[in-house]
């Protein structure tokens, strides 16, 4: 699937603030046997007196901005063509817990991609006993990697209400997890946890994904949001897979990544903006385009 | 040097009666009872001397600490609380032979740890060739990931090292952790060292004690020759008052004659840090960081950090100045390293550990959590990724002595193969030395904290260091926290050593911040300091008038206690009380702010500031209204005018000063022109006017120069208008322009400069007035003009 995306963050302060530096993760990158990055582009109003693109150790592109001159608003637009070319592995190739814990100590290597960085907490991804307990209802003898780390993304979509007003950006996992209820950020978190409590490598995914407009209705635009869901890692023949507890599937040809990281704090859109005093207003639109190929 | 050894025989005076502890070894006393050689001088000259005498010369070095103004923070359920620096009287005493020893393995150590450093932030070859578990590195809080692949600025992760050394019971010494993020305490080994000295100056010198000055000045010249220019500034910088060993951030920061910094006083702009001056922003080469990393850039780590200055993590990252130590050197501190290092030692460096750690296995592999299990009850069982010492942490245990709970979750961690965050490590006996408890020696375990530093010749180590005390005979307790105690550490040379100061050698090039680098938030806080002085001495000044009348005339016929009593509850202070609130709080305004720019002030002015507060805590529950209170406003008044003499005299009069002065210029004008306002005012009862010549320190100079008095117009003139009296509005105007002349410019052109104008512009306003004209609008309108004098500095300045 070719699509067009273009995503908008705008901040409103209440009063102009006299400088700022920020951190952005905001553009997809290129990622083989996943999607290809035709074009891609990050305008950011007002120009900022400072900018550097590189990439972080997760390999994820980042934009620094720095601001020296007073301002009371900050917009930013990502605009990119993706080509979405998952190949997904017919066959589960995954061993069963037992052999994850043996090839995951025979893998010598730090590299950003390498399953060791996934295994564990974080200050987002704090032990909870509660997540441990659910998880370990997943686990079954003889039972495979993929399709055990499927089994808890199928319980989290049918055990967990999806609810926006019922968690906020920082609630802690033990909360959304207590109440049942969240968006895809708690369920990722909470399916997260739970991988690591059975002792499966898993990370964060930020990114898109397609909404499809009510048959006979016209697809809105800036509807879609900002995405996420889960990396697992089963095994070395399977590799990384990626699963979404908000909707009980498999990444799809309408999922594309934006950042990669542990943990939400590692994919974080955008980092340093003023939170402190005067009222300040956030609007985020997304739109996800499919184009017609050819 | 040569000892009468009739004097040292083994068993006299105060060695008499001091018992080593069987099969442990004893730092002073050898196994047969014989002081050891190192320490004969100093137990001989002790013996020499009355129990009285002894007493006097620990006095004196307590006597020093204390005016020094030496404290750490202590915290506990009540929250913190300074306390006195728990200095025990005898140093610790080695031979330059036995420390050759200590420091040759040292360097090798550090050595190796920077190499260390370097593959963990680079290839990871350790990790792929087996010597590394990966899940070490890879799941370490203090694996930083925005620092991996990035050779620091000056080519080394490691700048200054911290090691922790005990004794075990045959006399070996091992490492029992290395410092590596953020090493403290070589400021407190300085201040023990000056303190012990006051003890036993004499003996010190005939012992031939290598001197620490050296070890300091070759750092310092290492860290000028990391500057890409001389421009640049080095700088230290600290998380804050706050911390607990913030006097030694300022103390070592006034000894090497850097500035201090705090996160906010550095800016990344155009990809180069630099300094916030009130001359601008300056560049910055070299900074030492008493900061954990994790703090130090919230866009690249901790998010919540506000002691952090965003983009420093990239802007090190692009080599535009280099951190002593580097972002991530704190993952070296890892206990469960300490398993590993033998085996890297051997690749890294080709040798085999000069002086070997405590033996630590890491449960994380199959055969050594058996290890672990099997001897359990005898090792100290603790957290893999801790970076504290087992006997300080507060969670490490012996196995044998853990809760049945925590005891039963841990081996069945271990029996699973869930060990990977629990190590094992051997409990040595740590060796002892003598402390003096209620005038007797008693054996103590003790562990030594020595220093590495790089310089141009490579790694050196500071002969001496600080030894740590445990208050019990329980080695738990030698956290400071818990009571411990700290000596000093002799190194002790057969023949006269380098009386070495921190000045430069001959010849040297002479290293010197470059002047005029005061930082905005420090200017901002002698402003402040400024003028809370002057409101604090303003209100007690108010109130000493108060109380007094309130002695004589308690029934206030004339109305003047009631006018004065509102006019302070408009300030917010209510007299009723003998020591109102609000002074209280005027009072911690004042040590706050000095808290905040420490390094500024000699002891004296810190210490003329404690005892002030230390008075107004003592009054403030007994003191009554009256006679009582004027009496106590008196000594209030007279402390904080001795911290204000101090400060002026003391105070270089660099740009620091000048914030100041300009601080309490200003709220003396205001202060002054809100009393003229409502005492001389024509409606105000009889004796205002008496009473503001008192508030205003004026009676004796308008007796003397006014005959006749004409209603309040000479009162007038001598309070607002009279150029030489020093609490006239006039007065404070002249000074505030003279100093404002002073101030560095912004780019300005001195003649356009917006400040200087409206200084000057204020003063001849007022110089060309007559008393007559003074009255309620032109008061009011010069507050309001004062007022934005002052937010003019703020934005010129301190922004």
């Amino acid at each position: 699937m070719l699509y067009d995306i273009r995503l908008s963050l705008h901040y409103q302060y209440g009063y102009p603030v006299a400088g700022g530096r920020h951190l952005l993760r905001v553009t997809p990158p290129t990622l083989p046997g996943i999607q290809r990055v035709i074009d891609s582009s990050l305008t950011v109003t007002p120009k900022p007196g400072e900018r550097s693109d590189t990439h972080d150790f997760f390999r994820n592109a980042t934009t620094a901005l720095g601001f020296n001159a007073p301002h009371d608003s900050l917009e930013l637009v990502m605009r990119a063509r993706v080509a979405v070319e998952r190949e997904t592995a017919a066959f589960d190739m995954s061993p069963d817990l037992d052999g994850l814990a043996a090839e995951i100590a025979a893998i010598r290597s730090l590299g950003s991609r390498s399953p060791h960085h996934f295994r564990s907490q974080t200050a987002r991804l704090p032990f909870v006993p509660e997540i441990a307990a659910y998880a370990e209802k997943s686990r079954a003898p003889g039972r495979s990697v993929r399709a055990t780390v499927e089994d808890l993304c199928r319980r989290i979509y049918r055990d967990f209400a999806y609810d926006p007003d019922a968690t906020l950006v920082d609630t802690p996992i033990a909360e959304a997890f207590a109440g049942k209820r969240g968006v895809c950020q708690d369920f990722a978190h909470i399916m997260i946890a739970a991988c690591h409590t059975l002792g499966i490598p898993a990370g964060y995914v930020s990114g898109f994904i397609r909404t499809i407009p009510p048959e006979g209705k016209e697809r809105l635009e800036g509807a879609d949001a900002m995405h996420a869901w889960v990396q697992a890692w089963c095994g070395r023949e399977a590799g990384w897979v990626e699963f979404d507890p908000t909707n009980d599937m498999p990444a799809s040809d309408d999922h594309i990544i934006v950042a990669l990281g542990r943990d939400y704090r590692d994919v974080s859109p955008i980092v340093g903006v003023l939170q402190a005093g005067g009222r300040h207003s956030t609007q985020q639109s997304v739109d996800v385009k499919p184009v017609a190929e050819g | 040097m040569t000892t009468p050894t009739s004097r040292s025989s083994p068993r006299s005076g105060l060695a008499r009666a001091y018992r080593p502890f069987p099969d442990v070894f004893d730092e002073m006393m050898a196994a047969d009872g014989s002081v050891r050689p190192a320490w004969q001088p100093l137990m001989t000259a002790l013996n020499g001397l009355e129990p009285d005498e002894i007493s006097r010369r620990f006095a004196r070095a307590d006597r020093y600490l204390s005016d020094a103004g030496v404290f750490y923070r202590l915290y506990n359920e009540g929250g913190a609380s300074e306390r006195q620096w728990p200095l025990s009287h005898l140093p610790l005493i080695l031979d330059e032979a036995e420390w050759q020893a200590i420091a040759t393995g040292l360097i090798q150590r550090a050595e190796l740890l920077e190499a260390l450093c370097a593959d963990i932030y680079g290839d990871n070859r350790m990790v792929a060739e087996g010597l590394l578990p990966p899940d070490l590195v890879a799941n370490n809080p203090e694996w930083l990931r925005p620092m991996v692949g990035h050779r620091p600025a000056g080519g080394h992760f490691l700048h200054f090292v911290g090691f922790e050394l005990g004794r075990d019971r045959n006399g070996r010494w091992r490492v029992l952790g290395d410092r590596t993020q953020a090493p403290s305490g070589a400021g407190f080994a300085l201040e023990n060292r000056v303190a012990i000295t006051r003890a036993f100056g004499d003996t010190h010198s005939a012992m031939n004690v290598h001197r620490l000055a050296g070890f300091f000045r070759d750092f310092r010249e290492h860290l000028a020759g990391l500057r890409r220019s001389g421009d640049e500034a080095i700088a230290i910088i600290t998380p804050g008052p706050l911390n607990d060993t913030y006097f030694e951030h300022a103390y070592i920061a006034r000894y090497l004659g850097f500035p201090l910094l705090e996160g906010e006083d550095l800016a990344v702009v155009d990809g180069k840090i630099t300094v916030r001056t009130v001359s601008g922003l300056k560049p910055l080469g070299v900074l030492w960081r008493r900061l954990d990393a994790a703090f130090t850039d919230p866009l690249e780590f901790r998010a919540d950090s506000r002691i952090g200055t965003p983009g420093l993590a990239g802007a090190l990252r692009d080599g535009q100045a280099a951190m002593v130590n580097a972002l991530g050197s704190g993952i070296l501190e890892t206990r469960a390293l300490l398993a590993f290092l033998p085996a890297l030692a051997e690749r890294l460096v080709g040798e085999t550990l000069k002086i070997p750690n405590i033996a630590t296995w890491w449960c994380g592999q199959q055969a050594e959590a058996g290890i672990v299990q099997e001897r359990f009850d005898d090792l100290l069982i603790g957290p893999a990724f801790a970076t504290g010492l087992p006997v300080e942490d507060g969670i490490t245990k012996r196995g044998s002595v853990m809760t049945p709970s925590a005891r039963q979750a841990a081996l069945r961690d271990l029996s699973e193969g869930n060990g990977s965050r629990i190590v094992g490590q051997e409990a040595i006996a740590l060796s002892t030395m003598p402390v003096n408890l209620r005038s007797r020696l008693v054996p103590r375990p003790v562990i030594l904290r020595v220093y590495a530093a790089r310089t141009a010749d490579g790694w050196t180590i500071m002969p001496g260091g600080l030894a740590r005390i445990a208050q019990t005979t329980d080695p738990q307790a030698i956290a400071m926290q818990r009571g411990g105690r700290v000596a000093d550490v002799w190194v002790t040379s057969p023949k006269p050593v380098d009386q070495v100061t921190l000045m430069s050698r001959e010849g040297d090039e002479v290293v010197r911040t470059p002047q005029g680098l005061l930082p905005s938030r420090t200017a901002d806080n002698l402003f402040w300091l400024g003028r809370y002085v002057e409101r604090a001495e303003d209100t007690v000044r108010i109130l000493r008038a108060y109380n007094s009348r309130l002695a004589e005339r308690p029934d206030d016929r004339s109305g003047l206690l009631a006018m004065t009593a509102t006019y302070l509850g408009r300030l917010g202070t209510d007299p009723t009380r003998g020591i109102p609130v609000a002074l209280v709080h005027a009072i911690d305004d004042v040590q706050q702010t000095a808290a905040r720019v420490r390094d500024r002030f000699s002891p004296d002015g810190w210490l003329a500031l404690r005892d002030l507060s230390k008075a107004v805590g003592q009054f403030a529950p007994k003191i009554q209204p009256g006679d009582d209170a004027a009496r106590a406003m008196t000594v209030i008044l007279r402390k904080l005018t001795g911290f204000s003499g101090l400060v002026h005299e003391n105070m270089v009069r660099f740009t620091g000063w000048r914030f100041l002065e300009i601080g309490r210029r200003l709220e003396r004008a205001i202060q002054m022109a809100r009393l003229i306002d409502s005492f001389a005012d024509t409606d105000a009862p009889d004796g205002a006017l008496d009473m503001l010549l008192e508030i205003g320190d004026s009676v004796i100079t308008h007796r003397r120069r006014y005959s006749m008095t004409f209603r309040a117009l000479s009162h007038i003139d001598l309070l607002a208008l009279d150029p030489l009296n020093p609490r006239s509005i006039l007065f404070q105007l002249a000074e505030l322009k003279t100093q404002i002349e002073l101030l560095p410019l912004r780019g300005e052109t001195p003649a356009r400069a917006p400040l200087r104008l409206e200084a000057l512009r204020l003063h001849t306003a007022l110089a060309v007035r007559d008393p007559a004209s003074i009255d309620r609008a032109v008061l009011d309108t010069l507050r309001d003009d004062l007022a934005g004098l002052s937010n003019q500095l703020t934005s010129t300045y301190f922004r």
